[in-house]
């Protein structure tokens, strides 16, 4: 699976993107972890399964939902709970939910 | 997560809702929603006071002698907060003149 992170300035995200790479290895499944800040996703977004938000990016979703069924990429927020706590394990069940489910 | 990092990524999170909450006060307020961005405003602020109170905590550790440990991650994490009140600041007049002129 492949997963975008975005978030302003790709700061926060970038350690996310860090313990959820370690969850998947934990899971022992190969996943492609990335984050890169909002002016990329447009471009980026092409290479992903599925793209996550941060909390600050969550008024700009709607910028992405028409690029999002065009690609048939789901996007949603990240649970603001499992961010908070940079917790790779739940944000990696999200977008495994996420993709299952679209 | 650690003590500095969790504390950091708490308020991050925390002021990513604030800030989106902040912009879609103002889109609404655009729209002519009035009712709709004073109630995101509210969030905001109530996304603001998590973040505040994760924030003092670290400030009066260093103002009873404890060493607060320096590091980028909270810098980002001072930064958000500080542009993000300012924003809101900034939006609560915004919406004023919106009324205003609409």
């Amino acid at each position: 699976m492949k997963i975008l992170l975005a978030c302003s300035s790709g700061m926060s995200t970038s350690l996310l993107v860090n313990k959820m790479k370690e969850a998947a290895t934990a899971q022992g499944k190969e996943m492609e972890i990335w984050a890169v800040g909002q002016h990329e996703v447009p471009t980026e977004m092409e290479k992903a399964d599925v793209v996550l938000f941060g909390p600050q990016m969550r008024f700009l979703k709607s910028k992405f939902e028409d690029k999002s069924k065009e690609l048939n990429v789901p996007i949603d927020v990240i649970n603001i709970v499992a961010y908070g706590r940079c917790d790779g394990n739940a944000v990696l069940q999200q977008a495994h939910e996420l993709l299952t489910n679209k | 997560m650690e003590g500095m990092e969790l504390a950091s990524f708490q308020i991050i999170a925390a002021v990513g809702g604030a800030r989106s909450s902040v912009m879609e006060a103002l889109k609404d307020a655009r729209e002519g929603n009035y009712e709709a961005a004073s109630a995101k405003l509210e969030e905001a602020n109530q996304f603001l006071a998590e973040a505040h109170k994760g924030h003092t905590g670290l400030i009066q550790k260093e103002a009873q002698g404890e060493q607060v440990p320096f590091s980028l991650l909270f810098m980002h994490a001072e930064d958000q907060l500080m542009t993000t009140i300012t924003l809101r600041d900034i939006a609560m007049e915004m919406i004023e003149m919106y009324k205003k002129i609409g």
